[in-house]
């Protein structure tokens, strides 16, 4: 067996973990399943569910192979001279902002940089913007504004060493499990450890939470105003570090005091219990080993800049920064959102965290890039550039793997902004995404584990991306494909690079060009990178300079900021509620966020089917007496329908979410379900700062959906099911597999004749009805092998197909009992596992309720007897909720 | 005085057959203290009237026809007379009057006389090669035909497909006509018999559904030679009718014992004579007759307890069918089509001709059909017979034991 193998980094959340990722060459060739990286900083050898598997998601089925243009395959000769020529073009008749760059936090830092240098140095246009606009735009200003610098302060370790952890905005546990394990770990070796979670919904983090607040949507900043008014009341003030390093700190008190006076008023304004709010004052006032750990709950919103500034000022006020356990810490969602602010990927910014205000810093990166044409102010905003692009502002947009018809809030306002442009290129690994199929020009883009370049990750630590599979067919890494357009520009000498690895000289060596301390983000060591060297790079923390060699772990722990006076700027804030608010006719307040095993637009995740096994299809989210209220049952579709659009999801009745609230998920697109793309609902409201959408906050009405006939449906064959009310693909393992839903009943003999005309030869019917239960069966056989079978019911009640699924890719010729079995979903003897919950070692909750039954009623005992929560982990807080629920109903 | 004639009491049986002699035997072997005699018309006694079709098919040898041990019956001391059928009975003298002029006294006598096959008064159902197939000599007379010879078989319900198996299975030409318009309408929904018809066509049978023959064809000599049906002709050198059975009754009717369709019984078998008893085929109880051998068994239970003055009562229970041929399986009992309460649960593979169908009502089940695969039936049956309640394991009912052993247990 001759096996090669790398270690890279995991392209999903912003942890950046580490990974073996190996090839066997023999007996056949195969990806090998991948391991965590002991080795790496981030993850010591922890992996999630999502990583684990990602070798399943090396796959060529719906690959990009070949551009196109038009509709037809094309050489990348062809495809490069109609972008070229296009740009000209436009920038002939229109000025250069007529053309975008709409890039991703996936990308590498290099793809990144020469996209950034091309817009900003040479095309002339800052409309760089990314999808990281969507994730931590909010975080990035709330940084600069405080620090003068986009600087992260902490790492991953003062998440274990804290005394203090307070979660606000984040699903650590779902979104970014090996981080929450490091953190659960923590807790359980130093048990007087105190975390509090802050939270409208009650989350699976909410497992490892001493407190919990279920705040209203959006309140978040008045927490923290109220706790630098307590803190000041106290005399807790740091103010030695406020006097020497600050600045404004009494116009921040001020204003806190005002906007949150007391501890009712805000416990009201928030509404949670007084004596919760007051408890997280005494635990905050206990320790200064304090971190603040926020994510998108924070930045998602239309105040999202004031609330990380609410909550820097609290460190500030304290003197909780620069020290071990203790920071600010924005987690980014993305593997390389860091990376892309880092180059000045952003449209608010200039290159290498200088932006076009920063003075001095136009001509230094003009006289550095040798740049022709060098844009002069900020380009437009993710969603101020679709709304340019529908007002026929942006005539070109390159997006480069993302997926805006799914992400960006108005859906159908993005369908206009792309049907509006005159050339719309789309760089990506898959053929059919929501966002390929407005693209004139379709680019075949590298994937991960081709990939060749650095990232990284939330704690500033830089990681190798490294390629063990070759491209295939004529799939291209995105910095070739945009220097090989830079070229046909006739901007040869600026982008002829031959290896990603001159790319990151050049990066590091704008980092220190005339930086000499006064610019955070300096890896001026690496400017005179090898192939070698880069081939050998081990993950490092920035800066690293001459001072600094092997990285720097922790920022401002000398006490000096990047402001021009050097010190820390406290922002009065007004705490603000979001700008939706619940009306007759759409009461309900929407908030969303990411499921455990899917990410983003499961262009990745869709491609391994143990990854839909926990949650296979898009739901609402909905608190029971709501559920009651607007007549919906458990699992049953119902429409929501905001003022911008309307989606058709599943229920599920929960009181996790409160009354009056419901949360969706935001990963289905169009190739996965028919009517569930989220972002449709979601108002184009933005930070007036940070450009960031509030994602987090829609209102939005919902309605059950009476009488529809469920079917469950596993073929071949892909289907056509557009007669469908509702259809959902679920990624599996042979064929495809399908949830759907028609408005009524349809007799058995339409369905036949409906899937009959799917095959070319006759198909053998095995029928099988229930009208007590409301079941209706069909199998279709062709010479003994199964190609078609069709579950329907009256009711949403999903069956475990693992087995069935199992036999499409039968060799042998089905069994007479094997033939029955396929009515009945398994075979005699199979034990029924329920639901997945343990994606690891596929264990479903009846597997759990029947050992917990028994006696199994610890997650250790559970972890022996079924191995469930023993590899990533993160179903650990379900387990406790089965064992909790199984208890209870024994007793 | 009761005592005193149990002691030395005669038991006579009229009727050789299946329910006649197998009460015979189980008479012997219980603790019943009786002179026992069996009369049958038949010179065979004591074999097993439904392996006829299985002797016919030569699926089986003669030695395997028996149902009783007469040997050993009449080395035991029962006096057992074959080949002379009982003609009169006098009850006020409790005499039997054979047709070799015999008279044989009884204390308690019971009519076991069986069925006929039904005659269709159609014009030529007299001719001498129009036959029933209900006995060993109807079979011998099928067995020693020409097996080039079409046999044209009127009836599709069991009798009449055992025989058309048989004799196609000997390699005759055969045609079935049948009233109604599916196969064994009285055991088996459209669906399962049209697998059913499917199977038996393989072997080369030719059925008319729906059809009633109008005439069959004589010759001079009075042979039937074609059968004349909807327009169409067959010529045809036999014609078995299996258009169903009536019950013996002639002798009973002739001795004033009470007689409806069948001689009348009550639940300890007794007919309107209180020594005089009937079961099997010829009695009639509650409404209703018989011609499975399941309840038969019951009866010869409750009519030997009620000999021995011992409490029984006999009740009618669904019974499972199932079709003498080898190779097909098939299953039947209680309901066939849902009355308005029922619910009716279905399977259906017709490719390897697997059919079932359930029939609910409440919590219960009422009726199955099973072909193809028959392995459920006795459990199906045993749910019906124990009345259980299949409310919990409806999701799979249909999929057999295996698949709600589980979840009843």
């Amino acid at each position: 067996m001759t096996v090669s193998s790398v270690k890279t980094t995991c392209p999903y959340c912003g942890v950046g973990c580490g990974v073996n990722l190996s090839y066997s060459k023999e007996p056949s060739d195969t990806v090998l399943p991948v391991s965590g990286d002991d080795q790496h900083p981030a993850n010591f050898g922890r992996l999630c569910v999502k990583g684990s598997s990602l070798a399943q998601t090396i796959t060529l089925d719906d690959r990009m192979l070949t551009p196109q243009v038009n509709g037809k395959p094309s050489s990348w000769e062809h495809a490069t001279d109609v972008i070229s020529h296009k740009i000209r073009d436009v920038i002939a008749k229109h000025g250069p902002n007529a053309f975008a760059f709409y890039l991703s936090g996936q990308i590498l830092t290099e793809d990144y940089y020469v996209a950034n240098k091309l817009a900003k140095g040479f095309i002339g246009t800052a409309n760089v913007d990314t999808n990281s606009r969507l994730c931590m735009a909010s975080a990035v200003v709330g940084y600069k504004r405080a620090f003068g610098s986009d600087t992260v302060p902490c790492n991953y370790e003062d998440l274990e060493r804290c005394d203090l952890l307070i979660m606000v905005g984040s699903n650590a546990a779902w979104t970014h499990p090996v981080l929450f394990q490091r953190i659960v770990a923590a807790k359980a070796k130093r048990p007087e450890m105190r975390v509090v979670v802050i939270d409208p919904r009650r989350t699976a983090t909410c497992d490892v939470a001493d407190l919990h607040l279920a705040i209203t949507p959006g309140s978040d900043a008045a927490i923290f105003s109220y706790l630098l008014n307590d803190t000041a009341q106290h005399e807790s003030l740091d103010h030695g570090f406020i006097d020497s390093h600050t600045d404004n700190f009494d116009l921040a008190l001020n204003q806190a005091q005002a906007s949150t006076p007391d501890l009712e008023t805000t416990a009201e304004f928030c509404n949670i219990a007084p004596h919760e709010l007051n408890l997280l004052c005494e635990l905050w006032r206990k320790t200064d080993k304090t971190v603040t750990f926020y994510s998108q709950g924070v930045n998602q919103s239309s105040s999202g800049v004031d609330k990380c500034n609410a909550i820097i000022n609290c460190h500030l006020a304290t003197g909780r920064i620069g020290k071990e356990g203790a920071g600010p810490f924005s987690i980014t969602g993305q593997p390389n959102a860091m990376g892309g602010r880092e180059v000045g990927g952003l449209a608010n910014q200039l290159a290498a965290h200088m932006d076009f205000a920063t003075p001095g810093a136009q001509d230094l990166v003009k006289r550095f890039w040798n740049a022709p044409n060098m844009a002069t102010e900020n380009g437009l905003k993710a969603v101020d550039l679709f709304q340019a692009m529908e007002q026929g502002d942006v005539k070109i947009v390159w997006i480069m793997s993302t997926n805006p018809m799914v992400s960006i809030p108005d859906t159908a306002q993005v369908q206009r902004a792309l049907e509006k442009c005159d050339l719309v290129i789309v760089s990506d690994v898959k053929a059919h995404t929501d966002t390929t199929a407005y693209a004139d020009v379709l680019l075949p883009a590298t994937g991960w584990s081709e990939k060749d370049g650095t990232v990284t990750n939330s704690e500033r630590r830089i990681s190798r991306q490294r390629g063990l599979l070759p491209a295939p067919e004529q799939a291209m890494h995105d910095w070739q494909s945009i220097c090989d357009v830079a070229k046909k520009l006739g901007y040869q000498s600026a982008f002829s690079y031959s290896s990603p690895h001159e790319i990151f000289a050049e990066h590091a060596a704008l980092s220190t060009f005339e930086n000499n301390g006064k610019r955070d983000f300096d890896i001026g060591v690496f400017k005179n990178i090898s192939r070698e060297q880069y081939d050998q790079f081990t993950p490092i923390q920035w800066p690293v300079t001459q001072q600094a060699p092997y990285g720097t772990a922790r920022m401002f722990e000398d006490k000096h900021f990047y402001t021009p006076n050097g010190r820390a700027q406290f922002f009065p804030i007004t705490p603000r509620l979001p700008q939706a608010h619940p009306s007759k006719q759409y009461p309900l307040t929407l908030n969303t966020g990411r499921i455990r095993d899917q990410w983003h637009t499961m262009t990745r995740t869709g491609d391994a089917a143990v990854l839909a096994r926990h949650i296979s299809q898009p739901f609402v989210e909905i608190h029971p007496q709501d559920a009651l209220q607007y007549d919906i049952q458990d699992k049953a579709l119902v429409t929501l329908t905001s003022p911008h659009g309307r989606v058709i999801v599943k229920a599920k009745i929960s009181d996790e979410t409160a009354q009056g609230s419901v949360f969706v998920p935001i990963h289905w697109t169009k190739q996965f379900a028919s009517k569930s793309v989220i972002s449709a609902l979601v108002p184009p409201v933005v930070d007036p700062l940070s450009g960031q959408p509030e994602s987090k906050h829609a209102q939005a009405a919902v309605s059950p959906i009476k009488n529809a006939t469920y079917g469950s449906l596993i073929s071949e064959t892909e289907l056509n099911l557009s007669d469908c009310l509702y259809w959902c693909k679920v990624p599996s393992e042979f064929g495809h597999r399908y949830e759907v839903a028609w408005p009524e009943k349809i007799p058995l003999s339409d369905l036949k004749s409906r899937f009959d005309s799917h095959s070319i030869l006759d198909l053998q019917w095995l029928e099988y009805s229930n009208p007590i239960n409301h079941q209706t069966r069909l199998a279709g056989v062709q010479n003994d092998h199964l190609k078609i079978v069709i579950y329907l019911s009256d009711s949403p009640t999903v069956s475990t197909t693992d087995w069935l699924i199992s036999r499409l890719s039968l060799q042998q010729s089905l069994s007479d009992s094997e033939r029955m079995a396929l009515l009945v979903g398994k075979p005699v003897d199979m034990e029924d596992k329920g639901e997945i919950v343990c994606a690891c070692f596929q264990v479903g909750t009846t597997q759990i309720e029947k050992s917990v039954k028994q006696g199994a009623c610890s997650i250790e005992s559970l972890g022996i007897e079924l191995k469930c929560g023993t590899n990533c982990g993160s179903c650990i807080p379900e387990l406790k909720a089965l064992i909790t629920s199984n208890v209870e109903t024994e007793s | 005085m009761a005592n005193q004639s149990k002691a030395c009491a005669r038991l006579v049986i009229v009727g050789g057959g299946m329910a006649g002699s197998k009460l015979a035997q189980d008479a012997m072997a219980s603790e019943l203290n009786y002179h026992i005699t069996l009369i049958s018309e038949e010179s065979q006694v004591g074999y097993n009237r439904i392996m006829l079709s299985a002797l016919l098919a030569k699926d089986i040898t003669e030695n395997d026809m028996l149902l009783v041990d007469i040997l050993k019956m009449s080395q035991s001391g029962m006096h057992i007379i074959a080949g002379d059928p009982a003609e009169a009975v006098d009850i006020s003298n409790k005499q039997v009057l054979l047709k070799s002029g015999r008279q044989i006294a009884y204390d308690k006598l019971v009519f076991a006389t069986g069925s006929r096959a039904s005659q269709l008064t159609i014009e030529g159902s007299l001719a001498p090669n129009v036959m029933g197939f209900r006995n060993w000599r109807d079979t011998e007379i099928l067995s020693n035909l020409d097996n080039k010879d079409h046999v044209s078989v009127i009836g599709g319900g069991l009798l009449g497909l055992e025989a058309a198996v048989g004799l196609a299975k000997k390699g005759h030409p055969v045609s079935v006509y049948h009233r109604s318009k599916w196969l064994l309408n009285r055991q088996l929904d459209n669906n399962a018999a049209k697998l059913l018809q499917s199977t038996l066509e393989q072997y080369g049978i030719v059925f008319h559904l729906g059809q009633t023959p109008e005439r069959l064809q004589q010759e001079t000599a009075g042979h039937v030679v074609a059968v004349e049906c909807n327009g169409h002709t067959q010529p045809t050198q036999l014609v078995v009718m299996a258009t169903g059975i009536t019950p013996e009754v002639a002798l009973a009717e002739r001795s004033g014992i009470n007689v409806n369709r069948a001689i009348v019984v009550d639940a300890q078998m007794r007919t309107s004579h209180p020594d005089i008893f009937a079961l099997g085929e010829c009695c009639e109880f509650d409404s209703h007759t018989f011609g499975l051998v399941a309840p038969i068994w019951n009866q010869i239970k409750v009519l030997l307890q009620t000999l021995n003055e011992q409490p029984s009562v006999f009740e009618i229970e669904a019974v499972p069918t199932k079709l003498k041929v080898s190779g097909i399986n098939l299953f039947s009992v209680g309901k066939i089509e849902p009355d308005e309460d029922d619910v009716c649960l279905c399977y259906t593979d017709i490719a390897t001709h697997h059919y079932r169908k359930l029939l609910v009502n409440g919590d219960q089940l009422v009726g199955a059909i099973l072909y193809g695969n028959v392995a459920d039936g006795s459990w199906y049956f045993q749910l019906m017979q124990n009345k259980t309640n299949v409310s919990d394991i409806l999701d799979t009912l249909i999929f057999g034991e295996a698949y709600c052993c589980q979840n009843v247990a």
